[in-house]
């Protein structure tokens, strides 16, 4: 099989075989595992430098908000596949950050608490149910006395969706 | 120089005031005074933006003071819709055609806590006048409530210098960051008609789900010790999503509010433990005495953490 996976980097695979050894990626993590080593031996050989970590998440979840499109396609494309399965472990806690806090550093003020208790979870984006949570809180909050409705947009936010698991 | 040492001493100064609570000036006081009044006498029309995390949202929201009826509606996306009266808010969602109704009748049964409270406040913030800055054409005055502790944000409010109208209102976390901000980039007083207030759905064969909240006691569910300034202001039941019995307890420093849900766990539902976060909320997710218990404030992660870790249940 892995024979097949190089040449299927190389461009040699065409057609029904092609076909084959995608399919072979998306159902065997050995042969996914050469995909990556080749293709991480073919980078250091080039000198290309390496993508930043969690590249492959932030790909994945670039993808996962673009629009459907209804055409008929046979499969999906080869690296939605292989980044997808790439990131899945990780993206639910990086595409929380990504989506809802690029420009913050990771959980300041956790940072700030030394003594008290960390949270020990990854943060999230929000689960669709929580909108829900949301509206049922926000009537509670003492500042919608100062600035009446504005605090409930958060209550209708679009949800971003969480990769799939 | 001489600039720069008195900064410090300024700081030395302000740090040393977080052991003691300085009375705000009646100055201040006049100031909060003066925005919850805008917000309850004015009628009024504007867009406003929701920034948070490198994110922002568009909205637009008119109130009718003399309906006491305000309508809130979502300009970016799916064209989500909050109309709120004095004794219901509806949230309609066009994608599900689902009507979420509460009634303000359990909400109102707690005390307002702004502005009879404000003693309550001062206990866990410093409140001052800030600069004068003009946002969104209105010559605005800022409010500045720093909090005493790192349990809870700090808030930057602009208010119109005429009407007491907010205009801005960021919230800023410990080390000083910005983690949400909220600005009407247009803003019209007075104006409104009642047809602007009104629902812009046809939703008359719409689902509609209503929380039927109401105050109640849970018996044997508590949150011990409490988050320091944090007391407890409410205590009901309600419905939720496909949820029947879910239980609520609000707790709350007088100004950022914290709710902890409680509910039977169901068997195909369970949802991992953890943490989410949307600007300035945080939610935090366990599962207590075959409950699951999901805690939701406007508070920082640890906050919300301690919270949610000091639910226990003894059977009563």
């Amino acid at each position: 099989m892995k024979d097949k996976i190089s040449e299927l980097m190389d461009g040699e695979l065409d057609g029904r075989a092609g076909s084959a050894a995608i399919d072979a990626l998306r159902r065997d993590g050995e042969a996914l595992e050469a995909w990556r080593t080749y293709h991480l031996i073919s980078d250091a050989m080039r000198d290309t430098p390496l993508l930043s970590e969690g590249f492959a998440a932030r790909v994945a979840a670039r993808l996962a908000a673009e629009p459907t499109v209804l055409a008929p396609t046979r499969r999906p494309a080869l690296p939605r596949l292989g980044w997808a399965a790439a990131a899945s472990a990780a993206a639910v806690g990086l595409v929380g950050w990504l989506a809802f806090a690029p420009q913050r550093e990771p959980a300041p003020q956790v940072a700030q608490l030394p003594k008290q208790a960390r949270p020990t979870v990854v943060v999230r984006a929000l689960p669709k149910a929580a909108n829900d949570y949301l509206l049922a809180h926000q009537g509670f909050s003492p500042r919608v006395y100062l600035q009446g409705m504005a605090p409930y947009v958060r209550t209708v936010s679009e949800p971003i969706e969480e990769p799939a698991k | 120089m001489l600039r720069a040492a008195l900064a410090a001493v300024s700081l030395t100064l302000a740090s040393a005031g977080h052991a003691q609570s300085a009375a705000p000036s009646p100055q201040v006081l006049a100031w909060l005074k003066k925005i919850e009044d805008a917000s309850r006498r004015l009628s009024y029309s504007g867009t406003f933006v929701y920034q948070q995390g490198g994110r922002s949202e568009t909205s637009r929201i008119t109130r009718l003071a003399g309906a006491d009826t305000e309508r809130l509606e979502v300009l970016d996306g799916m064209p989500r819709e909050i109309v709120r009266t004095r004794d219901t808010l509806r949230c309609y969602l066009p994608e599900s055609r689902v009507i979420k109704v509460e009634r303000r009748t359990a909400e109102r049964s707690f005390p307002r806590l702004l502005p009879q409270q404000v003693g309550v406040l001062t206990e866990h913030y410093d409140i001052g006048l800030g600069e004068k800055r003009r946002v969104g054409g209105f010559e605005c005055q800022a409010v500045v409530l720093t909090p005493k502790d790192d349990l809870r944000y700090g808030y930057r409010l602009y208010a119109d210098v005429n009407t007491g109208m907010l205009v801005q209102a960021m919230t800023v976390d410990p080390s000083g960051g910005t983690v949400e901000q909220f600005t009407f980039t247009e803003l019209r007083i007075g104006q409104v008609s009642p047809d602007m207030v009104r629902p812009h759905h046809a939703s008359r064969d719409w689902r509609v789900e209503d929380a039927d909240a109401a105050p109640t006691h849970l018996a044997g569910w508590q949150v011990s010790p409490e988050l320091p300034g944090f007391h407890k202001v409410g205590e009901l039941k309600r419905r939720m999503g496909e949820s029947r019995g879910v239980g609520q307890l609000v707790y709350s420093d007088g100004l950022a509010a914290v709710s902890v849900f409680i509910e039977p766990l169901v068997a195909g539902r369970e949802a991992a433990p953890g943490l989410a976060s949307l600007g300035a909320i945080h939610i935090y997710t366990r599962e207590v005495a075959n409950h699951r218990i999901t805690v939701v404030g406007e508070a920082p992660a640890a906050s919300v953490e301690r919270i949610a870790n000091a639910v226990a249940y003894r059977r009563p």
